[in-house]
């Protein structure tokens, strides 16, 4: 009986999506380019139709629009920013909700992609994020002092600037957008991977031993609630970081 | 969540799913790309290309050929990369592109359209709630404010009433006691004249009964003795004397 002979697919065969539309042009559409296009319509949906309604007691799309612009306000930027950050609310809701929404994919039936577990969009996204803070940092601070508040922090003996100057030049210029970018891709791969994993082994299980099966398919609904929850839990951190990213160019004592 | 926002989510979560379902990632499978490596191989000094060449290269290297050796090992490390999955951390460009541009219009959109409505409607009702709690506020110190003046009015009201009930008992008491003087002083008055009254009345029954008795005793005197005593005054003494002496008697 050849139980574990399971039809594993190649790992890229998970991820890479074959173009089906404008095929053999710079501007080729696959499944996850039109997730992304699935976020941006499902975000834009939402708050239209959440400023539609007007209802002094909130309901429904209004409620989840107006939660998530609470939430981002109060949980993410008057925590890391403080009360000058609102300007930067806007940006910081799209963040969210974008991210989410190409997140979530990874668990709607017959779709179950998550678009982040391709590099194209955390890394994009990290690269903008990357040059807000910059930005930020420099029309607040000026670049000179700027640069000297990032990379000669107060309060390290003089001595130690050797070492830890350079290392901070890394962090602003490298490490924070590569580290950004890899920890949303990184826990989208490994979350598609882990319910691909379950899901394969229920169907070959079930092929074979029905009662077996019970136990990974079990595992495959606790994995999906708790890939639903990871898909808003690294929305979260990718917003809270960029805020906290922004909340250090414009004050550097914190 | 209103009904059209729901099949409109509908129809985006089904084009997605229609356009690309999950059986159908990457076009190119490892047989299709060893089909199109031998199909396109080309080795040098061995004329054609494809599948001939290929046929050539095999024929060759069976011979001992040296270069078709290492031509053939070459080749083999080309097919074997058909094995390889593409880099994962490598973004695709045409990812990049429709992501990137969904999230610019996104934020476009957001940013001057539909953002500042949903905000605007939270920031009215923050202010209609803020409104609402400060008239409270301000009607419950004015509730407050005509509780005190109400209760001020009251204590003054009842401070009032105290003191006329006291004025009153005051005024009853000094009536009382105004009364009850002038009633003893009328008594006394009515006693003293009584007891003048009596004295009087008493002096005059004793004066008329003297006269009376010692009249009955001068007659009956006088009808014991036969005579008239002439001396009237001498008559009043006898009597009195007699009087006395039947008093002391008594006595």
């Amino acid at each position: 009986m050849n139980v574990f002979a399971l039809d594993f697919p190649p790992v890229s065969h998970l991820f890479v999506w074959p173009d089906f539309l404008f095929t053999d042009t710079p501007v080729a559409l696959n499944k996850t380019g039109l997730i992304y296009v699935a976020a941006m319509v499902l975000t834009a949906g939402l708050f239209w139709a959440a400023g539609r309604r007007r209802a002094l007691v909130p309901t429904g799309a209004q409620t989840v629009a107006e939660a998530g612009i609470d939430f981002v306000e109060n949980s993410i930027i008057m925590q890391t920013i403080g009360p000058d950050g609102r300007r930067y609310l806007p940006f910081l809701t799209t963040l969210f909700f974008f991210v989410f929404f190409s997140n979530i994919f990874e668990v709607i039936p017959f779709i179950q992609f998550p678009a982040n577990s391709r590099m194209a969009i955390p890394l994009a996204l990290a690269l903008v994020v990357w040059a807000i803070y910059h930005v930020v940092g420099i029309r607040a601070q000026g670049f000179y002092h700027y640069f000297k508040g990032a990379l000669f922090p107060p309060g390290v003996p003089k001595l130690l600037y050797i070492l830890v100057a350079p290392i901070e030049l890394l962090q602003i210029l490298l490490i924070r957008p590569l580290s950004l970018a890899i920890r949303l891709w990184a826990n989208m791969v490994a979350g598609h991977l882990l319910l691909v994993t379950f899901a394969v082994l229920s169907a070959a299980l079930w092929g074979t031993l029905y009662v077996p099966a019970v136990l990974p398919f079990a595992a495959l609904i606790l994995l999906t609630a708790f890939e639903i929850f990871v898909s808003a839990l690294q929305a979260f951190i990718f917003t809270i970081l960029t805020a906290v990213y922004i909340g250090g160019s414009l004050h550097p004592e914190h | 969540m209103s009904k059209r926002l729901w099949a409109a989510a509908a129809v985006v979560v089904a084009a997605v799913a229609l356009s690309a379902s999950a059986a159908g990632a990457v076009g190119e499978t490892v047989g299709s790309c060893i089909f199109d490596e031998l199909g396109e191989a080309q080795f040098e000094g061995i004329e054609g290309d494809g599948f001939t060449a290929v046929k050539e290269l095999k024929t060759q290297y069976k011979a001992g050929d040296k270069h078709a050796k290492e031509l053939k090992e070459d080749f083999e490390k080309d097919l074997e990369g058909c094995l390889e999955a593409p880099n994962p951390i490598i973004p695709e460009v045409t990812e990049i592109i429709w992501g990137g541009a969904a999230f610019v219009v996104l934020l476009a959109l957001m940013k001057w359209k539909l953002f500042p409505v949903v905000k605007n409607l939270m920031e009215q009702r923050t202010q209609r709630i803020q409104d609402s709690l400060d008239d409270a506020d301000r009607e419950r110190a004015e509730a407050a404010e005509v509780r005190a003046r109400y209760e001020a009015e009251l204590a003054d009201a009842k401070a009032e009433a105290a003191r006329l009930v006291d004025e009153a008992r005051d005024q009853a008491a000094s009536v009382r006691a105004d009364l009850q003087s002038r009633a003893e002083a009328d008594i006394a008055d009515m006693r003293e004249r009584a007891a003048a009254d009596v004295e009087a009345s008493k002096r005059q029954a004793i004066a008329d009964l003297q006269s009376e008795v010692s009249d009955i005793a001068l007659g009956a005197a006088e009808a014991v003795l036969g005579r008239s005593l002439e001396d009237p005054e001498m008559q009043r003494q006898l009597v009195d004397d007699y009087i006395a002496s039947v008093s002391a008697g008594q006595d």
